[in-house]
């Protein structure tokens, strides 16, 4: 059968959408990242404790006081394991992307309720955005919203959408015909039966429905942290991509907790809104008064509970807080004047490395540079948009050569400033004669029969299952799994551990080189190619905007003994903390900053 | 001057219900439009209603008379035909004007009492005076009024799941009593009550009709409830009006041998000896039988009949 090219339609859809409806999508990126803003300012300003305390508040007041108790330690567990800012950005992303998702979600479903048409028309389409893989979305999103928080809250509204506009309908739709009949017959206009009888009555089974709203959304807003939507998305991402197993338990943990916190609350204001519900809830009270933990706060006191505490909040900020202001730079050294530079990272080591160090750089030049934390495609996407001004970590001629060839009209390379690198298989050391891929042969047993890959797309994967497999004859005797970079790792360090035999696929640098006994296998046909270069890459119209830092960008070179050093010190100082690691390693590099960002006629 | 009057109304849904009401009037059967994706529910339906009366609409289930019911207050609209009330044509009105009339001159009461589970009793009394736009101060003291008239002043505070289903449906029948309206129409209202409420209810609508002098339209399927209740009873089946009549007529001169079954086991001296103390006498006026005859209203039965019921 001939093949059919859906897949070039909706391409050139997206791009038809995204040259002539730009402006639109711009207004759309301007009001979400606006309310995001906001919401996170307004979560990010108190103290940790004290906003937990306002939650626990809320809870008492919905809940009573284990509830509360429960929320406070779970909210100060958070702070604890120092994800609190994390947290509070998942926070803005879900409330955000809720409102607006019911917001739209209830008309829609009151509307499908009243048309069985409309109803019909938008099950499959409710459908496909429940069910499509989100990742399908959440890259083109970047070409339309640009990368950031945007496209993971325009993605996330997509996927809780559904649930919201189905149990509308449904709520709607099971209110008893007679009662509405009734409303008929006593002569109630439409719009007031649907004010005042079938959404009242509807009104529990729709807060379900927003309580499923408000859980997709934020298991959604977790996923989007991979394509730069921050928070603890980005948290977990980050550790798992280093197997950093305690640190994504805490980011896990944190999620957790704010959706236990975000499921009971908005099931008990839920009964709080409903006529019906508010009664119930008066007669459990009324028949069981004496016990203690059935206290709730009246509605009023909580909310001059909430002012309180609040304000507090608001105080200590302002007595407190100078925190946002730039260090004042010698004179002559403030050559950015606070200028915003976006540097994107795919969170390999050698580029966060690179990336952090040209972060403190360029800080001590008076800039201000943005580090966002995103997938390959999002981080080539959003810089071909020009929402990434500048990345340092693309591997070229080989490794990213389709990202290249796809983009390479809206980006300008920067020169090279490490290599070569190189791709490689790699086995422990103790796994005896095994030296080179050709050894490989005829010891699949051994292995398994298993060469354990990375992510699918990468270029190295598919240079070895295009070439590289065939040319030692391995391809029939070696299956190569695919799947991530944070898998490969850890079955890598499982098998170690084991001190059992196990092939993956690797490259250099990488600090796995450092943290185990390996054997990098030779490539004696030399199918793997020459090895690629680390280069720096940026927007078409980056050299104009930043002639300055283009120059300087475009002499910074590193051999591989300060690329080794830096790694490590930003290791040890820890996950978070990279800047600080930045700052101890260049105190071993005196004058390094100097020759990479030299100073006027200097 | 009658109320209210069906004049030839027609309902069929499904597919082409213009041509199907053609073929009606020309003698096709029910079965026929069937079979042509046509459902008939109320074929050909002509009465009257006077000031003050009782008229009963009695079928069995699938006969037409909710259809019917509903034709005469524009809840469903004729496919053919015209309702008069009040000397105003209600099927030549607008929405607007139609819930007018609806919120101010009739009111209605449920088979399953249909009362907002979000508002107390004394909301529910209210709702069709607050559909009116009485201000809160009138509502309250005239739903009090209607519920002290249905026996329920102390339950203004309850919430509708508190009461039994006679109590319910009391509240029911004083929404529809707190709007003054002229005519009220009862949908099966006691057919979901066990018999003993269900024999309360109908002596105390009885009672309030004697004090309020409404006009009228309950529907059964209850031949009894029929006969207790109706100064005329209409007589229904598969969609069309079979007979109307008084009950003494109904049960003494039953128009076909459906009729005739249906008022079998009718308890004959009950209705006869209310009959006899109309004046007038049953079956006087009456041609043959089979011929159905429209009756005007007789104010002045109303008086003796209450006696004989108390």
């Amino acid at each position: 059968m001939a093949r059919i090219p859906l897949g070039d339609w909706v391409e050139t859809g997206v791009d038809f959408l995204r040259d002539h409806f730009q402006p639109f999508f711009d207004g759309i990126t301007t009001v979400v990242s606006g309310m995001y803003d906001g919401v996170d300012a307004v979560l990010g300003a108190p103290q940790p404790l004290l906003l937990a305390g306002i939650l626990a508040v809320v809870a008492l007041w919905l809940r009573g006081p284990l509830a509360a108790l429960l929320s406070f330690a779970g909210l100060a567990l958070i702070e604890g394991v120092g994800q609190w800012d994390q947290a509070m950005s998942t926070l803005s992303l879900v409330l955000v992307a809720s409102v607006i998702t019911v917001l739209l979600a209830v008309p829609l479903g009151v509307w499908a309720a009243r048309s069985t048409r409309v109803g019909a028309a938008l099950r499959p389409v409710l459908d496909l955005m429940q069910t499509m893989p989100a990742f399908v979305y959440l890259i083109p999103g970047i070409f339309f919203f640009g990368v950031g928080q945007v496209p993971g809250i325009i993605a996330t509204i997509v996927f809780s959408m559904p649930p919201g506009v189905r149990m509308t309908e449904l709520g709607i739709r099971q209110v008893d015909g007679e009662l509405v009949e009734a409303a008929e017959a006593f002569g109630t206009a439409p719009r007031r039966t649907l004010l005042g009888v079938q959404l009242p009555l509807a009104l529990p089974t729709i807060m379900a429905g927003v309580n499923q709203v408000i859980m997709l959304a934020l298991s959604m807003v977790v996923i989007s942290g991979m394509v730069g939507g921050g928070g603890l998305g980005a948290s977990v991402f980050t550790a798992i991509s280093q197997v950093d197993v305690g640190l994504g338990f805490e980011g896990g943990i944190a999620v957790v907790i704010l959706a236990m916190y975000l499921d009971r609350m908005t099931g008990a204001l839920g009964r709080r809104v409903s006529p019906l519900g508010r009664r119930a809830l008066a007669r459990e009270r009324s028949a069981d008064r004496s016990a203690v933990l059935r206290y709730r706060p009246s509605t009023a006191v909580a909310g001059v509970a909430v002012v309180v505490l609040a304000l507090v909040a608001g105080g200590l900020h302002t007595f407190g807080g100078s925190g946002g202001t730039r260090a004042a730079l010698p004179a002559g050294h403030d050559v950015g004047h606070g200028r915003t530079v976006d540097i994107g990272t795919i969170n390999w080591d050698e580029g966060v490395a690179a990336t952090y160090l040209w972060k403190e750089v360029l800080e001590q030049r008076g800039f201000r540079p943005q580090v966002q934390n995103m997938d390959v495609g999002a981080l080539y996407t959003g810089m071909s948009t020009g929402r990434v001004d500048v990345e340092l970590d693309s591997w070229l001629p080989v490794t990213h050569a389709d990202y290249w060839r796809k983009y390479r009209g809206s980006l300008t390379d920067l020169g090279s400033w490490y290599g070569p690198t190189s791709l490689e298989v790699s086995v422990p050391s103790y796994v005896k004669d095994v030296h080179s891929l050709a050894d490989l042969k005829g010891r699949s047993k051994e292995f398994g029969g298993r060469i354990i890959g990375v992510e699918p797309g990468a270029g190295e994967m598919k240079l070895l299952r295009s070439t590289v497999l065939k040319g030692y004859g391995l391809d029939k005797e070696y299956q190569l799994t695919t799947g991530s970079t944070a898998g490969m790792l850890a079955q890598l360090e499982r098998s170690v551990k084991a001190k059992e035999p196990v092939a993956v696929v690797l490259w250099s640098p990488h600090w796995a080189y450092s943290k185990y006994p390996l054997t990098k296998l030779a490539d004696p046909r030399g199918l793997f190619g020459r090895g690629d270069r680390i280069h720096t890459l940026a927007h078409r119209s980056f050299p104009s905007e930043f002639p300055q830092v283009s120059r300087w960008m475009k002499g910074f070179r590193l051999t591989e003994e300060q690329l080794g050093g830096l790694e490590q010190a930003i290791h040890d100082a820890g996950q978070g903390h990279e800047q600080d690691g930045v700052r101890t390693w260049l105190r071993s590099q005196p004058g390094l900053v100097d020759r990479m960002a030299p100073l006027g006629a200097a | 001057m009658s109320l209210l009057e069906a004049d030839h109304l027609f309902k069929v849904f499904g597919k082409h219900p213009d041509d199907a009401v053609e073929r009606l009037r020309s003698g096709a059967g029910r079965e026929e439009l069937r079979e042509d994706g046509a459902t008939a529910a109320v074929v050909d339906a002509c009465f009257e209603v006077g000031e003050g009366e009782i008229f009963v609409i009695m079928g069995l289930s699938g006969s037409g008379k909710s259809t019917l019911l509903r034709m005469l207050n524009g809840l469903a609209e004729p496919t053919a035909g015209r309702v008069l009330f009040d000397g105003q044509e209600l099927t030549a009105l607008n929405g607007r004007e139609l819930r007018s009339v609806r919120s101010h001159r009739i009111s209605m009461v449920f088979q399953h009492f249909a009362l907002f589970p979000h508002r107390t009793v004394l909301e529910n009394a209210g709702y069709g005076l607050e559909q009116q736009g009485v201000d809160r101060g009138e509502r309250d003291r005239r739903a009090a009024e209607a519920l002290e008239l249905v026996g329920l002043g102390e339950w203004k505070d309850s919430w509708p799941d508190e009461l039994s289903g006679g109590m319910q449906q009391r509240v029911g029948l004083a929404r529809a009593l707190a709007t003054d309206a002229d005519l009220l129409l009862m949908d099966e209202s006691f057919s979901a009550l066990d018999p003993l409420i269900r024999r309360e209810m109908q002596e105390q609508l009885l009672q309030l009709q004697q004090q309020l002098r409404k006009s009228i339209v309950f529907i059964t399927h209850d031949l009894n409830e029929a006969m207790r209740l109706g100064d005329r009873i209409a007589v229904m089946r598969d969609g069309r009006i079979v007979q109307q009549g008084t009950p003494a007529e109904i049960v003494l001169a039953p128009a076909d041998d459906y009729v005739a079954a249906f008022v079998e086991d009718v308890d004959r001296d009950r209705v006869l000896g209310r009959a006899a103390v109309r004046p007038g006498g049953p079956g006087a006026d009456r041609g043959a039988a089979g011929e159905v005859p429209q009756q005007a209203p007789r104010d002045a039965a109303a008086g003796g009949k209450a006696v004989n019921r108390g």
